[in-house]
């Protein structure tokens, strides 16, 4: 399925976990939870899951440094996505068509699969090379970053598991600039979830 | 914006400066993950490595141009590098 030989393997590998419907309200967790397993093995990293709550698994690929007592670094991505109202796309919003400019097209392709793929393929460089780095390197899957993390993160960082991460510095997702410049947030605003209840008359 | 003082921050910048790439230092405007992760005192920046991008989030025909996500493997391979060779902290003994 849209399998072009002359396409960077970075590229159709991204392409590959765009097709995976994890989309709110009903995230297919299990398939993306069985392709990063997959990943792991292929990249031979660690890999652990962490059920925070019944059905919602969170995945963590380590890449041990060579001095696992200094603190580690921890990319995190999170695997769900928004809906869409596919009459308003002009392609399958998980068919990741890429148009003649390459463009790829697919929700998450932005928010933020991109960046999941990104990392995984950049320590696959790095371990192709032959580097190795002091600090531990773990890389965490996270369901239900787009229904507030309730059911993830905000469970996960209070898991002993969390607490074994030894973190002593984080990545997470940002935005895109339509601009030459790159953006980093090093904060965010404070959200209030509101419950809105209306009843009809 | 970020304390220059700052190892991580440090290690960050100082990729992306031999990377020549130019960073706009912004609040997020809604809330990620991130936000547990730093209140759980872990220092954590949000980055996506996409530029010449129009933001289209949660928007209809979201899409990444392939390579603008390329660099962005070859930015963090630049990044990862940095940070995890960060030398041990006052704090790490
Ligand atoms: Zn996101």
């Amino acid at each position: 399925r849209g399998q072009d030989p002359g396409e960077h393997p970075s590229v159709t590998l991204f392409r590959e976990y765009l097709r995976l419907k994890t989309v709110q309200p009903e995230p297919n967790y299990d398939v993306a939870v069985r392709f990063l397993e997959r990943i792991a093995a292929e990249l031979g990293l660690g890999c652990q899951k962490v059920e925070v709550c019944p059905g919602r698994v969170v995945t963590i690929m380590t890449w041990q440094g060579t001095d696992p007592q200094l603190r580690s670094i921890l990319l995190n991505s999170h695997t769900d996505v928004v809906p869409v109202f596919e009459e308003h796309w002009t392609h399958d919003p998980f068919e990741a068509f890429k148009d003649s400019q390459g463009n790829i097209y697919a929700r998450g392709a932005q928010d933020m699969k991109c960046v999941s793929i990104q990392y995984i393929e950049a320590i696959r460089r790095l371990k192709a090379e032959g580097k190795r780095f002091p600090r531990t390197i773990h890389m965490t899957f996270m369901p239900d970053e787009e229904i507030g993390g309730f059911k993830g993160m905000q469970l996960f960082v209070k898991r002993p598991e969390f607490q074994a991460l030894n973190i002593g510095f984080a990545l997470d997702e940002g935005l895109a600039n339509p601009t030459d410049t790159f953006t980093v947030f090093y904060g965010e605003k404070c959200v209030w979830w509101i419950k809105i209840k209306c009843e009809g008359n | 914006c970020i304390e220059e003082s700052d190892p991580w921050w440090k290690a960050f910048s100082g990729a992306c400066r031999d990377m020549h790439i130019t960073l706009k230092c912004e609040i997020f405007p809604a809330g990620t993950d991130s936000r547990f992760i730093r209140a759980a005192g872990h220092p954590a920046l949000g980055f996506s490595p996409m530029n010449h991008t129009p933001v289209l989030l949660h928007d209809h025909n979201e899409y990444l141009n392939e390579r603008v996500f390329l660099r962005g493997i070859e930015i963090y391979t630049c990044l990862l590098s940095s940070l995890a060779s960060v030398p041990p902290l006052p704090a790490e003994g």
